[in-house]
């Protein structure tokens, strides 16, 4: 048996893309702006995840349309 | 000997095993759906290792050591006799730019005495025909503070920045503040002769602070801290202002809620003696 890993690159995109939105949401719910919150976290770091899986999420997206526009031609 | 468990790094690190383990599993069978599994769970176990909780100190113990600090500088100034206006002095009138010291005169009606004066009362604060006393605020190290997170010191940023970059810093960075209005005013009054011409500058600002609130409360009862040298964070603010604007600052008149959450300041660019 050859061992393959069974996921493509959609398949990851799509995990980024929930994980992004949950960081993204959270960052902002947990903003001081928003109010005072009682959770014990750092929230700069939180929002630094948020943007860097919001970012992975659009490269692969970006990969994606390349493949696209480069594999028609 | 009990060993204190860092409970985030340990979620982290177990959902990144079994992230790991699961991985493992579905590459051997190319089976998708552990693959989807396991890979949700290694992006959180990265996640949660990374975000970690901060130290957090509990606010009744914040209050009750910084309030003893300030009653007792309340205290000795009272002792001494210093009935003065307070002055947060600029660098120019320091010997080190990055420390920061306020100047209190002996007299009610006492002014601002020239930098070199300043620099040798610093140098000699004993000395007898001193007509002040130099004391460090209790807002130098929030001062400190804000500096860090600014990620530059006061002294580049000048007057007409400030506004933006104080307020964001105080809510978003160091969240001692849940909102924060800065707003400076520049009044031209003109005498008869051109060199008559001065310049009254105000700096006003309004702020919200559940963590100093009670900070705040117990200031108002200190007649030498209250509409003088201020609370910690009023303290922190007229540094601020006199690092960015290189000119002594005083504290003109302050106004504290009843539960000391809301405070409105209004700051004072002092006219410096001419040489």
């Amino acid at each position: 048996m050859n061992p393959v890993f069974p996921l493509n690159l959609w398949d990851v995109s799509l995990i980024l893309a929930v994980t992004a939105i949950i960081l993204l949401v959270t960052s902002e719910i947990l903003s001081p702006y928003y109010g005072t919150t009682n959770l014990k976290i750092n929230k700069k770091r939180l929002k630094n995840s948020a943007i860097t899986t919001s970012i992975l999420f659009l490269v692969t997206v970006a990969i994606r349309i390349a493949t696209m526009i480069y594999g028609m031609s | 000997m009990r060993t204190s468990v860092n409970s985030p790094r340990a979620i982290g690190l177990i959902l990144l095993l079994l992230g790991a383990a699961g991985l493992l599993v579905a590459i051997i069978y190319s089976s998708s759906v552990p693959a989807l599994i396991s890979l949700g769970l290694i992006f959180w176990g990265i996640i949660i290792s990374y975000i970690q909780s901060e130290e957090y100190v509990k606010k009744t113990i914040l209050n009750s050591t910084s309030t003893t600090l300030l009653t007792a500088l309340d205290e000795t100034l009272r002792s001494l006799d210093y009935r003065g206006k307070a002055i947060y002095l600029p660098p120019k009138y320091l010997n080190d730019p990055q420390s920061t010291k306020v100047y209190i005169p002996k007299l009610q009606n006492g002014t601002l005495p020239s930098p070199d004066a300043t620099q040798k009362l610093e140098m000699q604060p004993t000395q007898k025909d001193a007509q002040g006393i130099l004391v460090t605020p209790p807002g130098a190290e929030l001062a400190r503070l804000l500096e860090t997170e600014l990620g530059t010191s006061l002294l580049r940023i000048g007057l007409k920045d400030l506004p933006q970059r104080l307020p964001k810093t105080l809510i978003e960075n160091l969240e001692i503040v849940t909102n924060c209005d800065i707003q400076t005013s520049t009044n031209s009054i003109t005498g008869k002769s051109p060199d008559a011409q001065t310049s009254q500058n105000a700096i006003f600002v309004k702020f919200n602070t559940p963590i100093y609130k009670d900070t705040c409360k117990r200031a108002t009862q200190l007649s030498t801290i209250y509409s003088n040298i201020g609370c910690p964070l009023s303290s922190a603010l007229a540094i601020a202002f006199a690092k960015a604007t290189g000119k002594p600052i005083t504290i003109k008149t302050q106004s504290t809620s009843e539960d000391g959450s809301t405070n409105e300041t209004e700051f004072a660019i002092v006219e410096e003696p001419t040489t």
